[in-house]
C-alpha cells in the first residue's frame, strides 16, 4: 500500500533534481526505493533462516544497547533528539498527504544504519524495533543508534539463545568490537542480498560491489581506530562534554532542533550509503522520513524559483520553525582539546563531530596555516555549504594548533578575531541575532568580519604554549587525562586476539604503563612485534619498544619529578635497588634533557628546594644542594663565555643530584622561579636610575662617584646630611645666622648633586610608613629616589626625615638657587664673551645687574640688604639666598674683577667682550679708581642716569611683605 | 657641595694623604717623561683624586674643564655591526672612560674605540705637550680578551698617547699590562692621615673639634677617606658642637648585613636559610655588589665566632667568593656560603654542647 504511495515520489524528485546539481549527492539515495519495495516482501523469509549470521547481530545490537544505556550523557543527548523528531513526525502527519499506515512503516525503519540488517529479521515478528515502547508487546529495550536516534527493540529471547551457541566465537567480542559495526553488518547483508538481487534486478548488480576485505597492510592504529562514539577510549567525562558542546550547536547549525535530528539521520544515512550501495535497499523506507521536508523543499522551490538550494532548505526550515524555540550556539565557540599525544584527541574530535552529523574538515600542521589561507578556509567551512560533495554542515578541526609557531599564529588570530567579532555583534541585538542567523548563511558576502556559525575544534598538546594564550580565553578548554590502564589493556587485548597475537595481559599492562597509555604507540609497537613474530617480553620492554616517545613535559612536571620521590615504583622494583636508582636517573635525565632550558629548571630548583621537608640536622644536604647548583652556575657561565655548547650535557646531573638529596614523598608545592628574575629587573632599574642621575651631576663631582661607591659609602651619609635634624621648621626670617648658613649649605649641596624634592602621589606602597606626610594627599620625596637605596625589606633605618613643610621650604630654595645659577652662568658667559648669540632683554638686564653688582661690591663689601634688593631685581627674595647667590656670583669673574680693580691695575679680563658690555665695564672701571665715597656717589649718579628697571619675577616669594616706597629704593 | 668634593685637593702640592706619592708623580711629570701608569688600591684611598691632580699638573687648569659625552659607537665586529654606547669625560688633552661598562662587549671598546682615540695625535703639537692621556677606570673588570687587546695598543701608540689605568686590585690585571705600566699602589690612608685631613677640614670650616673625635671617626671609617669625610659631615649636620661620645651613624646596608648575620647565628635550618635568601636578594637589588656583601657578612660573622672556627669559615668564604666571580648568579654562591657556615656552626654547637 505504501509502495504505491512511495514510488511516484522518488520519481518526481528524480525528475526535479535532474535539472539541478544540488542533490547530486543525494541522488543515489533517492534512486533505490524503486526496486526495494519489490524485493522487500519476498526477501525476509529467505535470509533469516538461511544465513546464520543475522541473529548474533541482534544480540550485538542489544549488548550495544546495554552499553549505551550505561552512559548517561549520551543517553541524555540522544533522548533530547527524540523529542523533536516526534514533533517533526507529527508535523509531517499534518502536512503530508501520505496516509497514516505509511507512518508505521517508515517508523519501523527509522533506526539508523548501524542496525540496518535487524529490520530484515524483524520482518517476521512485527514491531521488533519501534520508536514507541507501546508498539512493542513484550519486553523491550531502548537502543540508541550512533546517529543519535532512539528506538525500542523487542527482546526475543528464544531466538537469541537458540543461536547463541552457534555464534559464540563471534559474539564473544562483545561491545568492544573495533571494526565498525555497520561495516560488519553491511558485509553480512551484502552476501545475503547479492543473490536475491541478481535474480530480481540485473541492473542493480553492476553497482553492487562486494566490500573489499580488510587490508592487512593497514596500520593497526588506523585499522582499529574507533569509529563510533561508544568505542572511544578516552575519558567518559570528556567525551560527553565534547558531545554536549557539539550538540549545543544544533539549533544554530541545523536551523532547528527538528532539523537537527533529521539532518543527523540523513547524515548517518549518507555515511552509510556511501559505504555500500546495497544499503539503499534497506534504507528506502528510511528515506521516506526525510522525504517530507525535502519534498517540500522541492515544491517550495518550484513555486518560488529560488536559486540557492541551501538557503531554501534553511529558509524553509526557518519559516517552519519561526515559532519553535531557537537557542543560539554555545557560549564558547571554540573547543580546545589538549593533552599529551596518543590519547585520542583527534579521534574524539572526528568521532564526535561525525556522530553529531557534521562533515569534518581537518586542518593540521601539514597544511598551510598562514593567516590568509586559514581565514579563507574557515569562511569556507563556517559559512558555506558545499554544493557538490556533501550537504552536511561542516565542522572544522584544527589539529596541532600549537605546533607551528609563525604560521600557526595565523589560525589562532583569525579564530579569535571571529569570536570577538561575533561577541560584538551579539551585544545589544540578541533579538536580531535570531533573524540574522539564516541570513548569515545564505549571503556569505557582505560581511567584513565573518562570525563563527559552525563548531571549531582545536587540538593541541601544550595548553600553555604562548601562541594559544589569546585562544585560551575564548575557548572552552578540555584537558585530556590518560585513560586507565585497564581500559587500554582490554582494548589492546582485543586487538591482539583479533590479530591472532598471543599476549599476556601482564605484558600489555607493562607496555601501557611504559608508554604512559599512549595507545598509538602501544599499537605501533604491537604491530611491529607482530611483524617480527615476537612476543612482548615484560622484562625487556624497554629494549623492545622501538622509538620511544620523546616526552617533553612541562617545567612544572619536571620540578615535580625532581622534588617528589616515586613511591610506587620503588615498591615494585625494591628487589634490585641499584637498577631502580639507575632507572630513576635515566628517567630524570631524559626528562630534563628533553626539556632543555636548564637555566630555568635550575632556577626553579633553587627557588623551591628550601621549602621541602627533608631531614637535615647539620645542613649537610643543603650545602650539597647549593654546591651542585653552584657548579651548574659555573658551568653555565663557562658555556656562555666559551660557546662550548656540548658541555650542556653535564647540566642535568646537577639537577639529579639535588633529587637524590632532597626528594620527598609528599607532593611538593612548586612555585615559578620569579625572585631571581625580579631581582635582576629591579637591579637594572635601579642602576638605570643611578646612571641617569649621574649624568645630571656636573662632571667635576660625578667623575669621582661610581655606582659602587655611591651605594657603598655615599647614600647613608648623604641622606643624613640632606635632612639635618638641627634645622628648625620655622620661617626663614626667624633662623639664626648659623642656621641660615646651614640651610644655604644644604641647598648648595642639593643643587650640586642635582637632588630636589618632588611631589609624589600618595601611593601606599611606595611611601615609607614612618613618613610624616603619609596622611596627606601627596607627599614630597627626593627626586632621584635615593632613599630607596636603603629601603631594605624588614629594615628600619634611623634616618631623620624632615617635615613636609620644611621640605617645601627646601624645595623652594633649591628651585630658586637653580634659577640663579643658570642666570649667573649665563651672565658670566656673556661677560666672558663666550656667547656670541644675540642677547635678549633678559640677558641684558641680568648682565647689567651683574655689572651693577660689581659696582656695589666695590662700594660696600658688607652688603646692605636693601641696596641688594634694589639692584638685583631678580633676587627679590630673602636675604640669605641673596647672600648665597652673591657668593656664588662672585665665584670667578666678579671676585677676580673686584680684586683687580681695588689694586687699581686695570687689566682686561673682559677683553673679548662685545661693545655693549664694554660700556658698562668702562663705567665700572672708572668707578673703581675713585675712593669709596666717590664710588657711592657715582653709583647713585649712575643709577639716576639709568631708568629704573622693574622685573616681574614670576613665581613666589617667602619674604615678609610690607609696603615700600619707590623712593626708598632709589636712595 | 659635600665636603668630600669641596675639599678635594686639586693639585699635587695640596695632597695630604699620600704626600710622597704625589711628590714622586710631580717629579715624574716635570721631567716630561711620563710612562703608562697603573693606579691600584682600595676604594676611598684617593686614586682618582691623584689622577686628577696629576692631569692638572700635566696640562694646567684646562684639564679641569671637562665635558661629558654619551656617544654611540658603531663597531664592525666581523659579520655584524655592533652599537656600543659609551660615556666619556673629556678635556682637550685627555679622555676618561670606563670600558667595562660595555659588559661582554668590552673587547670591542678596547680594540676599536680606544685604538681610534689613541691613534689621533693631538693637533697642537707646537705646544708643550705632545701626547694625550687616556684614563681607563675599573680595568680589573675588563675581560681577559679585552686586556690582551689592550697591550698592543699600549705599545704601538705610546709615542703620543699615555694610558692611566685605575683599578682596585692589580691581581686581576694581566701580567702583560702590569709590566708595561708604572704601578702605583695607593694604599688606604692610615688613621693618622685621616685624622689630619679631618682636622684640616674642621679648621677650614671653623669647627671646634674635641680631642679624639677625629680619631673616632677615622677608626669607624674603615680607613676609607671618603667615608671618613662623609661621616664627619653627617656628624656636623646631626649635632654641633661635637661631643666626643657622639654616635657616628654607620652605613645602612652594613646594619642590614649585621641583621642577617645575627639571623644566621640564631638558627641554622633550611627555613632560616630561605629567610636569609630574601634579605640577600634585598641587598642585591639595591645595587650592592655581591663581593662586598660576602665580605661584610664574613666580617660580621667573625665578630661573634669562636676562635677555632674562624679559620675554617674564612677559608670557605674565600672559596665561595672565588666561585661567585667565576659564576653568574651571585645569590647561589652567597647562599651556599651561608649554608656552609650554618652547617659548620651547627655541628660545632652540637659538638660542644651536645
Amino acid at each position: 500500500m505504501d509502495m504505491e504511495m512511495d514510488i511516484p515520489l522518488p520519481e518526481e524528485l528524480e525528475f526535479l533534481e535532474s535539472n539541478s546539481h544540488l542533490y547530486e549527492d543525494d541522488y543515489p539515495d533517492l534512486e533505490p526505493p524503486e526496486p526495494y519495495p519489490q524485493q522487500e516482501e519476498p526477501q525476509p523469509p529467505s535470509p533469516s533462516p538461511s544465513s546464520p549470521t543475522d541473529p548474533p547481530l541482534i544480540s550485538e545490537t542489544q549488548t550495544n544497547g546495554h552499553k549505551r544505556h550505561r552512559s548517561d550523557g549520551l543517553h541524555a543527548s540522544t533522548t533530547e533528539n527524540t523529542a523533536p523528531s516526534d514533533d517533526k513526525r507529527s508535523r509531517i502527519d499534518d502536512l503530508e498527504p501520505e496516509p497514516v499506515p505509511g507512518e508505521e512503516d517508515w517508523l519501523r525503519y527509522s533506526p539508523p544504519p548501524a542496525r540496518e540488517p535487524s529490520p530484515v529479521v524483524k520482518e517476521q515478528e512485527e514491531k521488533i524495533v519501534s520508536r514507541y515502547a507501546s508498539q512493542i508487546d513484550g519486553d523491550c529495550i531502548p537502543v540508541t543508534a550512533p546517529s543519535g536516534d532512539r528506538v525500542y527493540a523487542k527482546i526475543c529471547r528464544v531466538v537469541r539463545e537458540e543461536r547463541l551457541n552457534k555464534l559464540h566465537a563471534k559474539a564473544q567480542s562483545g561491545g568492544l568490537i573495533l571494526e565498525p559495526v555497520n561495516v560488519l553488518l553491511q558485509r553480512v547483508e551484502q552476501e545475503a542480498f547479492a543473490k536475491a538481487l541478481q535474480a530480481s534486478s540485473g541492473g542493480q548488480n553492476d553497482i553492487s560491489l562486494p566490500e573489499t576485505p580488510v587490508v592487512h597492510e593497514q596500520l593497526w592504529v588506523d585499522k582499529y581506530a574507533p569509529s563510533s562514539f561508544s568505542e572511544l577510549l578516552s575519558d567518559e567525562q570528556t567525551n560527553r562534554e565534547v558531545l554536549l558542546w557539539l550538540k549545543q550547536w544544533d539549533s544554530g547549525v541545523f536551523g532547528s532542533e527538528i532539523r537537527s535530528t533529521s539532518d543527523e539521520v540523513l547524515s548517518a544515512l549518507k555515511r552509510h550509503s556511501s559505504i555500500t550501495q546495497h544499503q539503499k535497499h534497506s534504507d528506502s523506507n528510511f528515506l521516506r522520513k526525510n522525504r517530507g521536508p525535502r519534498w517540500r523543499n522541492e515544491r517550495f522551490r518550484n513555486s518560488n524559483n529560488l536559486d540557492h538550494e541551501n538557503s531554501i532548505s534553511k529558509g524553509v526550515q526557518d519559516s517552519w520553525n519561526k515559532n519553535s524555540r531557537l537557542t543560539g550556539p554555545p557560549e564558547h565557540k571554540i573547543l580546545l582539546l589538549c593533552g599529551p599525544p596518543g590519547l585520542g584527541k583527534t579521534t574524539l574530535a572526528h568521532v564526535a563531530a561525525k556522530h553529531c552529523g557534521y562533515h569534518v574538515v581537518e586542518v593540521n600542521a601539514s597544511d598551510d596555516r598562514s593567516s590568509s589561507t586559514i581565514e579563507a578556509k574557515i569562511l569556507d567551512v563556517v559559512q558555506m555549504n558545499s554544493v557538490m560533495a556533501d550537504s552536511r554542515p561542516k565542522c572544522l578541526v584544527i589539529d596541532e594548533i600549537d605546533g607551528a609557531l609563525g604560521e600557526g599564529k595565523g589560525a589562532v588570530e583569525v579564530i579569535v578575531k571571529m569570536v570577538s567579532a561575533e561577541k560584538k555583534s551579539d551585544m545589544g541585538k540578541e533579538n536580531v541575532a535570531k533573524e540574522e542567523q539564516p541570513g548569515k548563511k545564505s549571503s556569505k558576502k557582505g560581511r567584513k568580519t565573518a562570525s563563527l556559525s559552525r563548531p571549531v575544534i582545536c587540538i593541541c598538546n601544550d595548553l600553555y604554549a604562548p601562541v594559544l594564550r589569546p585562544l585560551r580565553q575564548v575557548a572552552k578548554v578540555h584537558v585530556f587525562v590518560q585513560p586507565t590502564v585497564s581500559r587500554v589493556v582490554s582494548r589492546l587485548k582485543y586487538i591482539c586476539n583479533k590479530e591472532g597475537m598471543k599476549m599476556s595481559s601482564i605484558a600489555l599492562t607493562a607496555l601501557a604503563e611504559y608508554t604512559e597509555c599512549d595507545i598509538r604507540s602501544c599499537l605501533n609497537t604491537l604491530q611491529f612485534l607482530n611483524k617480527k613474530n615476537e612476543t612482548l617480553n615484560v622484562l625487556e620492554i624497554s629494549s623492545q619498544v622501538v622509538g620511544r616517545k620523546d616526552m617533553s613535559k612541562s617545567v612544572f612536571d619536571i620540578w615535580k619529578e625532581i622534588f617528589q620521590r616515586r613511591k610506587i615504583k620503588r615498591q615494585i622494583k625494591s628487589n634490585n635497588s641499584s637498577s631502580s636508582v639507575s632507572n630513576e636517573f635515566d628517567l630524570l635525565h631524559s626528562l630534563i634533557s628533553n626539556r632543555g632550558d636548564y637555566d630555568l629548571i635550575l632556577d626553579g630548583i633553587h627557588e623551591n628546594f628550601l621549602q621541602l621537608h627533608y631531614h637535615d640536622p647539620v645542613m649537610q644536604k643543603t650545602v650539597k644542594c647549593l654546591k651542585s647548583l653552584g657548579v651548574s652556575d659555573l658551568m653555565h657561565q663557562y658555556i656562555l663565555r666559551t660557546q662550548q655548547m656540548p658541555i650542556y650535557v653535564y647540566l642535568p646531573p646537577c639537577a639529579i643530584a639535588v633529587h637524590r638529596l632532597v626528594a620527598q614523598v609528599q607532593k611538593p608545592n612548586i612555585e615559578w622561579p620569579k625572585s631571581y628574575q625580579r631581582c635582576r629587573t629591579m637591579l637594572l632599574e635601579k642602576m638605570e636610575a643611578i646612571r641617569s642621575w649621574h649624568y645630571k651631576i656636573p662632571p667635576y663631582i660625578s667623575r669621582h662617584l661610581s655606582t659602587k661607591s655611591f651605594v657603598e659609602d655615599l647614600v647613608s651619609p648623604l641622606l643624613h646630611i640632606l635632612s639635618p635634624p638641627t634645622l628648625r621648621p620655622v620661617a626663614l626670617q626667624l633662623l639664626s645666622e648659623r642656621e641660615k648658613n646651614d640651610l644655604s649649605q644644604l641647598v648648595s649641596t642639593m643643587v650640586s648633586y642635582s637632588i630636589t624634592y618632588k611631589n609624589v602621589k600618595s601611593d601606599p606602597l611606595s611611601i615609607n610608613p614612618r613618613h610624616e606626610a603619609t596622611s596627606d594627599a601627596s607627599s614630597i620625596s627626593f627626586d632621584p629616589p635615593i632613599n630607596d637605596f636603603i629601603n631594605f625589606k624588614g629594615y628600619s633605618c634611623g634616618h631623620f626625615i624632615l617635615t613636609s613643610a620644611m621640605k617645601q621650604v627646601v624645595l623652594h630654595e633649591v628651585e630658586k638657587q637653580k634659577i640663579l645659577q643658570v642666570s649667573i652662568v649665563r651672565s658670566v658667559n656673556s661677560i666672558d664673551g663666550c656667547t656670541k648669540e644675540r642677547r635678549d632683554f633678559e640677558e641684558v638686564e641680568s648682565s647689567r645687574a651683574q655689572s651693577a653688582k660689581t659696582d656695589q661690591s666695590l662700594a660696600c663689601v658688607e652688603k646692605n640688604i636693601e641696596n641688594e634688593k634694589n639692584l638685583l631685581n631678580i633676587r627679590q627674595c630673602n636675604p640669605s639666598t641673596s647672600k648665597i647667590s652673591s657668593n656664588l656670583a662672585s665665584s670667578e669673574s666678579a671676585t677676580a674683577c673686584v680684586k683687580l680693580k681695588s689694586s687699581g691695575d686695570v687689566k682686561k679680563p673682559y677683553s673679548g667682550s662685545s661693545s655693549f658690555f664694554n660700556r658698562f665695564k668702562k663705567l665700572s672701571s672708572k668707578g673703581s679708581q675713585s675712593i669709596d665715597i666717590v664710588v657711592k656717589k657715582e653709583a647713585t649718579l649712575e643709577r639716576d642716569l639709568r631708568p629704573l628697571l622693574f622685573k616681574f619675577n614670576e613665581g613666589f616669594t617667602n619674604a615678609v611683605k610690607r609696603p615700600v616706597r619707590i623712593r626708598e629704593f632709589l636712595l | 657641595m659635600l665636603w668630600v668634593d669641596k675639599y678635594r685637593p686639586k693639585t699635587l702640592d695640596n695632597i695630604t694623604a699620600h704626600q710622597h706619592i704625589a711628590q714622586n708623580l710631580k717629579k715624574l711629570v716635570t721631567e716630561q717623561d711620563c710612562p703608562h701608569l697603573l693606579f691600584y688600591g682600595p676604594p676611598g684611598s684617593g686614586k682618582k683624586t691623584l689622577i686628577m691632580a696629576l692631569l692638572r699638573q700635566m696640562f694646567g687648569p684646562t684639564a679641569e674643564k671637562v665635558k661629558v659625552e654619551n656617544k654611540t659607537w658603531k663597531v664592525d665586529a666581523g659579520s655584524r655591526t655592533l652599537d656600543i654606547e659609551l660615556t666619556t669625560l673629556s678635556s682637550t688633552n685627555h679622555v676618561e672612560l670606563n670600558p667595562s661598562d660595555a659588559g661582554f662587549q668590552d673587547r670591542y671598546i678596547v680594540q676599536e674605540i680606544i685604538k681610534e682615540m689613541a691613534k689621533n695625535r693631538p693637533i697642537d703639537t707646537k705646544g708643550k705637550k705632545g701626547f694625550k692621556v687616556l684614563v681607563l677606570n675599573e680595568v680589573d673588570k675588563l675581560s681577559r680578551e679585552a686586556q690582551h687587546s689592550l697591550r698592543r695598543t699600549m705599545e704601538k701608540y705610546s709615542a703620543y698617547c699615555r694610558l692611566i689605568l685605575c683599578c682596585n686590585s692589580s691581581s686581576k690585571v694581566t701580567e702583560a699590562i702590569r709590566s708595561r705600566c708604572l704601578n702605583v699602589r695607593i694604599n688606604a690612608p692610615t688613621e693618622e692621615e685621616i685624622v689630619k685631613v679631618l682636622e684640616l677640614i674642621g679648621k677650614k670650616e671653623g669647627l671646634q673639634l674635641p680631642s679624639g673625635f677625629a680619631a673616632l671617626i677615622a677608626e669607624k671609617s674603615n680607613r676609607s677617606l671618603r667615608r671618613a669625610i662623609l661621616s664627619f659631615e653627617t656628624c656636623r649636620v646631626q649635632q654641633y658642637p661635637f661631643t666626643s661620645k657622639q654616635v657616628i651613624s654607620s652605613m645602612d646596608w652594613e646594619e642590614y648585613v649585621a641583621e642577617i648575620a645575627s639571623d644566621i647565628m640564631k638558627e641554622q635550618s633550611p627555613k632560616r636559610l630561605f629567610q636569609v635568601r630574601g634579605k640577600l636578594y634585598e641587598l642585591l637589588v639595591n645595587c650592592i655588589p655581591p663581593e662586598i656583601i660576602l665580605k661584610r657578612l664574613l666580617y660580621e660573622l667573625l665578630k661573634k665566632l669562636d676562635a677555632e672556627l674562624k679559620h675554617e669559615v674564612c677559608h670557605w668564604a674565600a672559596y665561595y667568593e672565588h666561585r661567585m666571580r667565576l659564576g653568574q648568579k651571585a645569590i647561589f654562591h652567597i647562599e651556599a656560603f651561608v649554608a656552609k657556615f650554618m652547617s659548620i656552626y651547627k655541628s660545632f654547637l652540637i659538638a660542644t654542647f651536645g
